[in-house]
């Protein structure tokens, strides 16, 4: 498997990523944090009047959405760009190409690691009672990741044949993030659509993020499954795509 | 269809590459956008390509431990031929067999990030080329000190001269220490007195019985360093034998052209 033969090079380019993202700018990794607290502060104001949500926690309702969302946002743009970013290791020198797609997954993912511990902190600073069932974070996030790679491997492939693919996924991601129950209590959803609204793996995520850390429940099982199944979907579409265009990438790129 | 097999090789044998075949795809439109893609679909025009024959039915072989030249005019099929045995491109026909750990020079300093220190592009280049954490930590002392760039291993790259980059990324490469090598013209680095240290350290490879192809225009060098040539032209070999006789075909082959045009 490549991904043990390689796994050193995966770790040093995955910390060399996350090296040069924060050595660029004074405050370093304090920028990531301070973004998510300002979107969360200007979308509280904007909508605490809108929604009349009867949440004693809005501000921390919003804020997990928000830290959720920004792994799909940040996780997808990054590795679009991660085999055409780096043109000199796919036409100078063979490492099999996914690795270059799951290193900019996997930092983006160490990054929002960081998020949500500073998420956890400010739960314990509001008087949240944390549960027990906050130890299924790992797991629930390992599972983000893989859809996150799977999707990731069908979007790189693709930009390397479509460069305008990043524009359209930014409209994507806009749309999407309204489509997610971010801003919004899920009770705004119609109940008669609400089966094919939770279809959407994300906004699983979304909710099973807020159940384990504001709510201290066991997410249900259909979300689960759901994230689950379509986490296998995305992997094998985008695998399959990948294993495809992989093989003319060095002249395309 | 290409086939990688690993110890299906004759004894004696590093580098097996039978008919191989490479063509490229030159479409009469560039479509590089959905959009485009989109657009020329309504007006009904089918993606349309010529093909352009980069390396037709190529064979030959390279034994262990043997310095190996490829010459031939610019866009014989050199460069392609060295991508696919480095296997950044694949092949469209053949089979290419190759025992041992390859290692491409084809460029020095592939993926060096400018704001990071030396030490930090030291592992992270190391790692591309193919060495373990470990295997890094332990020729770090080694890298560093024959790129003699000793005093500065904390700053970052792009603060270094542009010699000073190719020494790092040299003397990075070398220590990777593969079976074979894949050098494609980039041994013309740094000044004279690096210049001398890179060449020794060549001469050092070759009587460890490395393998090494070597794809240069500079027929002194090939002169000196390989045993047998390869002489490409237009994609097709031309001459297989002893360096003396295909560098005096290679300049028949050049005289030529040079009087029919």
């Amino acid at each position: 498997m490549w991904i043990t033969e390689y796994r050193d090079l995966i770790s040093i380019l995955t910390v060399s990523d996350l090296r040069v993202k924060y050595q660029s700018s004074v405050l370093g990794f304090a920028w990531s944090l301070v973004n998510p607290l300002l979107m969360m502060l200007v979308l509280y104001v904007v909508f605490s009047n809108v929604f009349h949500m009867s949440e004693n926690q809005y501000a921390l309702y919003i804020l997990i959405g928000i830290v959720s969302w920004r792994f799909l946002q940040n996780g997808s743009s990054a590795a679009m760009s991660s085999i055409v970013g780096k043109p000199g290791l796919v036409t100078k020198v063979y490492i099999p190409r996914q690795i270059l797609v799951l290193s900019s997954v996997l930092s983006v993912f160490i990054s929002s690691l960081l998020e949500f511990l500073v998420l956890i902190c400010l739960l314990v600073a509001f008087g949240v009672p944390i549960s027990f069932t906050v130890l299924l974070f790992p797991f629930v996030h390992l599972l983000f990741l893989f859809l996150l790679y799977g999707l990731s491997l069908g979007l790189a492939s693709l930009y390397v044949y479509y460069r305008d693919l990043n524009q359209i996924w930014e409209v994507l991601l806009q749309a999407g993030f309204f489509l997610c129950p971010i801003v919004y209590p899920l009770s705004t959803i119609p109940e008669q659509y609400l089966p094919i609204y939770m279809l959407n793996p994300i906004t699983d995520l979304i909710t099973i993020y807020r159940d384990i850390f504001l709510y201290g429940q066991l997410p249900s099982p259909a979300t689960i499954a759901i994230v689950v199944i379509s986490g296998v979907i995305l992997f094998s579409i985008g695998r399959l795509l990948f294993d495809k265009l992989e093989r003319r990438f060095a002249e395309e790129v | 269809m290409e086939e990688i097999k690993q110890g299906a090789v004759e004894e004696g044998d590093a580098i097996i590459v039978e008919h191989l075949s490479k063509r490229y795809r030159i479409p009469h439109e560039r479509k590089q956008t959905i959009f485009e893609h989109i657009f020329s679909l309504f007006r009904g025009g089918a993606y349309s390509y010529e093909e352009f024959c980069a390396l037709d039915d190529v064979s030959f072989s390279v034994r262990h431990g043997e310095t190996y030249g490829i010459i031939g005019p610019n866009g014989s099929g050199k460069s392609t031929l060295l991508k696919i045995l480095a296997g950044v491109l694949y092949a469209d026909g053949g089979v290419k067999v190759v025992q041992g750990r390859i290692a491409p020079f084809i460029e020095l300093g592939v993926g060096f990030q400018p704001d990071l220190t030396a030490k930090e592009n030291i592992y992270l280049y190391g790692a591309i080329m193919g060495l373990k954490k470990r295997d890094i930590r332990e020729r770090y002392d080694a890298i560093i000190e024959f790129a003699e760039l000793k005093r500065f291993e904390n700053m970052r790259l792009k603060n270094f001269s542009s010699g000073m980059v190719v020494r790092l990324a040299f003397s990075t490469a070398i220590q990777t220490d593969p079976d074979i090598l894949l050098v494609d013209e980039v041994l013309s680095v740094g000044d004279e007195s690096f210049q001398q240290k890179c060449n020794q350290k060549i001469g050092e490879l070759r009587t460890k019985g490395k393998t090494i192809i070597f794809v240069s225009h500079s027929l002194e060098t090939v002169h000196n360093l390989c045993s047998r040539c390869l002489l490409l032209d237009k994609g097709h070999v031309i001459q297989i034998g002893p360096t003396p006789d295909v560098v005096h075909t290679y300049l028949r082959l050049i005289g030529s052209k040079g009087a029919s045009s």
